[in-house]
């Protein structure tokens, strides 16, 4: 769409009257402009774009500026279906047929449902996780299949399987070499927190003290349901955080005592 | 701290100058006449770097291959990415505990990481399994050389650039470990074994589960290896590189498959037979041609006659109990042990020594992956880029157990 030289959208402020058209101002106003002045209908350019939001609730109501709930969810949506009041503005946003959304939560709703791992395993666990890619536990259902060898292809790191201090370089390098916006998963007890080798000199304990950590899933090693489970509640958690990837903080989360 | 006596390896004037002409990396400062050599390059050579994270190294291995063209001319492994110390943790862990140390080493084979340890600590407390718990112990180590032959030919035909193998590999062994998992709780890291016997019974679910899958799998095996056996683009691929003759093999003190693929008819089970293996009937398969593909064939003969021994397990497991009468916290008399069994990679050994404490004092665990890496230098020299992925996944190291 075209600006005009005062620097609006041509027919965005404009009432739909007859006011606006051609020959009612003395300076004739460029072709193009007059052209898309006439041709635009009215109603599109004051009505909302309507897309029927089939795709996601929000499991907090209150995460797209919505009004929090003062009950139950679940009375709430009873409620909903016995009034019918989809439509009433006070809903929330997931019941509203209109989504008010920027780039982010179209980025992101396409970004959680789209996760390409790096294909990188440590030990134990990168046979669990292949597990999970094969036939079997079907990962690519969930739409994260391609597992890149390369990690500038990749959004997701699944550390799987025990990280020593030699192996603690590459790994972080990989983990920069990977464009933002990126996740990690932890895969594994040795990688949440050292598990059965948390007392050897050679390991990290934990790799949350290298590298932030968005979903950690425990078990020795866990099933491969088990890391289905974690890149599902990685797919909410991205939605959830609405462009908000960049606030992360490096450190160990387990206090030092344990 | 250096001491005046001892020069330190850091030092930068004991480093041997090595020509870097047209290397980019930073390359290490050569510290033997090996490194020297390897990293001065000659006219039109020039070093590539594989791993630690590729897709097909096995595990964190780290390969830096000198290239001629197309040609491998040296390569250099580099090992260590995963060594996390189990040795050590083992001397600090009682007797019960280490078995769960040493159960991640080879973690496609656990159960026979698990084996060996287990046959040295009752060699040192003198204890009499109760064949029960030896006949379990050999049906669940069967099955999981199954499980681990079947993901070896799924990710031989990935190395070699054929992805469906794979998946073909892990609905079976997904199968068999679902079976083992009834029998033991866990798919990947057993922890089963114990000193003295085994943690539990037979039970109903692992029965009927392996029933079930008796039924079919050597039918399965049948179709997924015809799947490759019969794929001329495998089979002239694979026939031919990395020839390792019977000499060299023995020299090189190759074990397991690998061995038995260059034409030595040797087998633990039967050379120096453990647990109720001579009860068992079942053949050695040996070939001779030494190469990729025979190294491969010979695991798919290796499937046919692990399916054998279970079958005979079954039919003759006898009754009574499944563990010996052991306390809780075992000491053994002073003593030096060396149990070595036949897993589906070679030869897996233990040697442990005992204080009289209920800690081992020293533990020297043998693997057959660290072994046969070192066959890399000798068989990937002369050989294409790609072959080198071939090669190393005929060998079947597994990272784990390299670095220990």
């Amino acid at each position: 769409m075209a600006l005009s030289p005062d620097g609006g959208v041509p027919g965005a402020g404009v009432p739909a009257s007859g006011e606006a058209v051609p020959g009612s101002g003395e300076a004739a106003p460029a072709p193009g402009e007059g052209a898309a002045a006439t041709d635009a209908r009215p109603d599109d350019a004051t009505q909302a774009i309507v897309v029927p939001n089939t795709l996601w609730t929000p499991a907090d109501p209150g995460a797209y500026g919505g009004t929090p709930l003062d009950e139950a969810p679940e009375l709430f949506m009873r409620r909903v279906e016995a009034e019918g009041i989809g439509r009433r503005d006070d809903a929330r946003w997931g019941a509203l047929d209109v989504v008010p959304t920027t780039a982010d939560l179209v980025l992101d709703l396409i970004r959680a449902n789209s996760l390409w791992p790096l294909l990188s395993g440590l030990a134990c666990c990168a046979i669990e996780m292949m597990s999970t890619a094969t036939s079997r536990n079907d990962i690519d259902r969930w739409g994260h299949f391609p597992f890149r060898a390369s990690p500038r292809q990749a959004d997701v790191l699944i550390v799987a399987g025990t990280l020593t201090t030699k192996m603690t370089g590459p790994l972080v390098r990989l983990w920069e070499e990977m464009p933002e916006p990126k996740w990690c998963v932890a895969m594994g007890d040795c990688t949440c927190s050292g598990g059965r080798y948390k007392r050897s000199y050679a390991t990290v304990q934990g790799i949350d003290r290298v590298l932030p950590v968005d979903v950690y899933v425990p078990g020795c090693p866990p099933r491969p349901e088990g890391l289905l489970y974690a890149m599902m509640k990685l797919q909410q958690l991205i939605k959830d955080r609405r462009g908000h990837w960049r606030e992360r903080s490096i450190g160990p989360t387990v206090p030092a005592g344990v | 701290m250096t001491s005046p006596t001892r020069p330190s390896l850091d030092d930068p004037a004991l480093a041997i100058p090595v020509d870097r002409a047209g290397v980019f990396e930073p390359i290490p400062m050569a510290r033997t006449e090996r490194q020297q050599e390897f990293y001065s390059l000659r006219d039109g050579e020039m070093l590539i770097n594989l791993g630690p994270q590729h897709p097909s190294t096995h595990g964190v291995l780290r390969i830096v291959l000198k290239i001629s063209g197309e040609q491998v001319v040296d390569l250099d492994p580099v090992i260590g990415y995963l060594h996390r110390g189990v040795e050590k943790l083992c001397e600090n862990a009682d007797y019960h505990q280490a078995i769960c140390y040493t159960d991640p080493l080879e973690y496609l084979a656990s159960l026979f990481c698990e084996w060996s340890p287990v046959m040295a600590f009752e060699k040192l407390l003198d204890v009499q399994v109760p064949r029960r718990a030896e006949y379990i112990r050999v049906l669940a180590g069967e099955l999981n050389r199954v499980a681990s032959h079947t993901l070896y030919v799924g990710f031989f035909a990935l190395d070699l650039g054929g992805i469906t193998p794979v998946l073909w590999s892990y609905l079976e062994r997904d199968e068999i470990v679902e079976i083992l998992a009834a029998l033991t709780g866990a798919k990947l890291l057993f922890n089963y074994f114990r000193i003295g016997g085994v943690n539990g019974d037979l039970n109903h679910e692992f029965m009927s589960r392996l029933g079930d899958w008796m039924s079919h799998a050597s039918r399965q095996v049948e179709a997924g290896t015809a799947l490759l056996n019969e794929n001329e683009i495998l089979v002239r691929r694979a026939r031919g590189i990395g020839t390792l003759d019977r000499d060299t093999a023995m020299r090189m003190a190759v074990t397991g498959p690998n061995l038995r693929a260059s034409g030595v008819p040797w087998d633990i089970r039967r050379a120096h037979p453990y647990s109720v293996y001579p009860e068992l009937e079942f053949d050695v398969p040996t070939r001779s041609e030494g190469d990729c593909l025979a190294r491969y064939l010979l695991r798919v003969d290796e499937i046919k006659q692990s399916l054998r021994i279970i079958d005979q397990c079954l039919h003759q497991m006898p009754d009574g109990p499944i563990m010996a009468k052991l306390p809780r916290l075992v000491r053994p008399r002073p003593g030096r042990a060396w149990a070595a069994i036949e897993g589906p990679r070679g030869l897996y050994g233990t040697y442990a020594i005992s204080d009289g404490t209920d800690q081992p004092f020293r533990m020297r665990i043998h693997d057959p992956s660290f072994v046969h890496l070192q066959l890399l230098s000798l068989l990937v020299p002369g050989n294409l880029i790609a072959d080198t992925m071939a090669i190393n996944a005929s060998l079947d190291p597994v990272m784990g157990g390299v670095d220990r």
